[in-house]
């Protein structure tokens, strides 16, 4: 298969203005955030969303000034609170929203993935997921069907999303973007195979022969990948499994600067535009915080007392 | 009395013996692992980051916590996790909400109007499929006049919307709310309207108190069961499962 390594700045150019983009992870894990960081610096506007989980994505892009839309199904800091910038954009009706649920948001991006007109599902219906007009008609979204082969059970249809790009922050890949990730995987296999163009970033390049050792554990074969960068830390300061914690004084010190739009905006200027590139962003946090976020390999995670 | 140890308590009571639960960040955490400890030895928890049967050594902060993570007998993605919903092999179901009104449908999503809100809340999240979706379901809310409603902003998530069969019309498989958890009591749906009344207190609280913090009218309650003080040893046991008081405060303030 094709050698799919690119650098991070090729890779940044494949993210057009006014583009849709689905992200991995789920609450402080396994985001994107290495690769968002250089796409807020390089600069993009008018993004949309269509995301599940990926909270970090969603308000950093919000809090640049980058996001118009979003379609998902719930965008929160677990131990902080809201996201602060992507709820008042929505407020201030610089954000425009499609609600759904998890499974109705998972199943759109199946419907996209399996290249099929609809999805039925059972949740979503009865509700105002299924009655209220955001970016759709929601007539366009959700509709409730008898079931064509009669009986006349009722059951939801939900209709296709398809990403323009699908960034993906994961373990290890070989050079052809066989991708695997270790610990819970979220939604990235459907998210992967839904968008147009995938790019995955990952904390090490390895040989093929190790991939092919544990083909069993390979989450996205390399045929749905089309950009591969090699990012160490790339999902700092979320967490990634196996790798290291989530940096949560670090995630503090945004979710602190962002109880104010002026502050908010000096920390990205900061912490997110400052950087010169990947390295720069992770030596400015130093080598002695990354190393301290590494976890206990048997736990899966740093024990209360190490953390301390 | 602390009253969130009655509220972890009552939800723990919820959880049946081999039953399958999904649980969600949170009171419903300490919740299970209290039920786990006592009554329900094998109840299988599942969490919708795709966590099936953990035996976390610490109590995590969230359903995506890699502490979560240790011991599980499977780790799937989000889509195998809600399927399970889906497939009815989910007996159990527990939810927070922002809003409630009388039917038990909850609203995550929006205060004021949906496209410039006065207040953007997160979203349905897993919420929603869980209701819609899972045998039955068990709602945690304190109490207060702003909470329970007659009218929400938004439904979300869906109780027993309008009432009898509406459910069924809407295509939804599992059968709804049957309690509504309290910092008061326990309510639950009367079998004729499915609107909420009371079935049990909590020690010093009386019917009226609870309904002066409902903004809309419980129906007639059956026998309410008077609720009695925990013992020693539960209280020890969520003082083991919850040691910093992340959930459940022992005290009240």
């Amino acid at each position: 298969m094709k050698d799919k390594r690119i650098s991070l700045e090729e890779a940044i150019a494949l993210v057009p203005d006014g583009c849709s983009l689905t992200a991995g992870g789920f609450a402080h894990s396994h985001q994107p955030l290495g690769f968002l960081r250089a796409l807020i610096a390089a600069g993009r506007q008018n993004l949309s969303i269509m995301g599940v989980a990926e909270c970090w994505v969603a308000e950093w892009l919000a809090a640049a000034g980058m996001l118009d839309k979003a379609w998902f199904s719930n965008f929160m800091f677990e131990g902080f609170g809201r996201c602060r910038r992507f709820s008042e954009g929505i407020e201030a009706g610089r954000i425009a929203t499609e609600d759904h649920s998890h499974f109705g948001m998972v199943m759109r991006l199946v419907a996209g993935a399996e290249r099929l007109p609809f999805m039925p599902m059972l949740s979503e219906g009865g509700t105002d997921i299924a009655s209220t007009a955001g970016i759709e008609r929601p007539e366009d979204k959700l509709r409730i069907v008898e079931s064509p082969f009669g009986g006349g059970e009722r059951v939801a249809v939900t209709s296709p999303l398809r990403p323009d790009v699908a960034i993906i922050h994961a373990a290890r890949a070989d050079a052809s973007g066989n991708v695997q990730l270790d610990g819970a995987t979220a939604v990235l296999e459907e998210q992967a195979a839904a968008a147009r163009t995938v790019i995955v970033t990952v904390e090490e390049i390895v040989e093929a022969g190790e991939i092919a050792a544990n083909p069993a554990a390979t989450l996205i074969p390399g045929l749905y990948v089309d950009a591969l960068v090699h990012l160490p830390y790339g999902a700092w300061p979320t967490g990634m499994y196996g790798y290291h914690d989530p940096d949560m004084d670090f995630l503090g010190s945004y979710y602190e600067a962002s109880r104010d739009p002026a502050s908010c905006t000096k920390w990205i200027d900061e912490h997110l535009r400052g950087p010169v590139d990947h390295w720069d962003w992770l030596d400015r946090a130093g080598v002695a915080r990354l190393l301290a976020l590494r976890t206990d390999p048997v736990l899966g995670y740093r024990p209360a007392e190490d953390a301390a | 009395m602390s009253r969130d140890a009655l509220m972890a308590i009552a939800a723990a009571r919820e959880i049946n013996d081999g039953e399958v639960a999904f649980i969600g960040t949170g009171l419903p955490m300490v919740a299970a692992y209290l039920a786990k400890a006592t009554h329900a030895p094998t109840v299988t928890l599942v969490f919708e980051s795709g966590i099936i049967d953990p035996a976390p050594l610490e109590l995590a902060t969230g359903v995506g916590e890699y502490r979560l993570a240790y011991g599980a007998t499977a780790i799937r993605g989000t889509r195998a996790a809600l399927t399970l919903l889906q497939q009815g092999k989910v007996d159990l179901g527990f939810l927070g909400t922002a809003e409630i009104d009388a039917y038990g449908n909850l609203n995550s999503t929006t205060i004021g109007d949906y496209r410039r809100p006065k207040v953007r809340l997160p979203g349905s999240g897993g919420a929603n499929d869980i209701a819609s979706m899972a045998a039955r379901t068990v709602v945690i809310a304190r109490t207060g006049r702003r909470r329970f409603v007659e009218k929400l902003n938004y439904l979300t998530t869906p109780g027993h919307l309008t009432g009898p069969g509406a459910r069924r019309q809407a295509g939804l498989p599992g059968d709804g709310p049957i309690r509504v958890i309290t910092d008061m009591g326990v309510l639950g749906f009367d079998p004729v309207t499915l609107r909420m009344r009371i079935e049990r207190l909590f020690p010093g609280f009386t019917p009226d108190q609870i309904q002066a913090e409902i903004g809309f009218q419980l129906e007639d309650p059956g026998e309410i069961v008077m609720e009695s003080a925990p013992d020693a040893m539960t209280l020890e046991l969520l003082r083991r499962i919850d040691p910093a008081e992340t959930y459940v405060k022992l005290q009240e303030k």
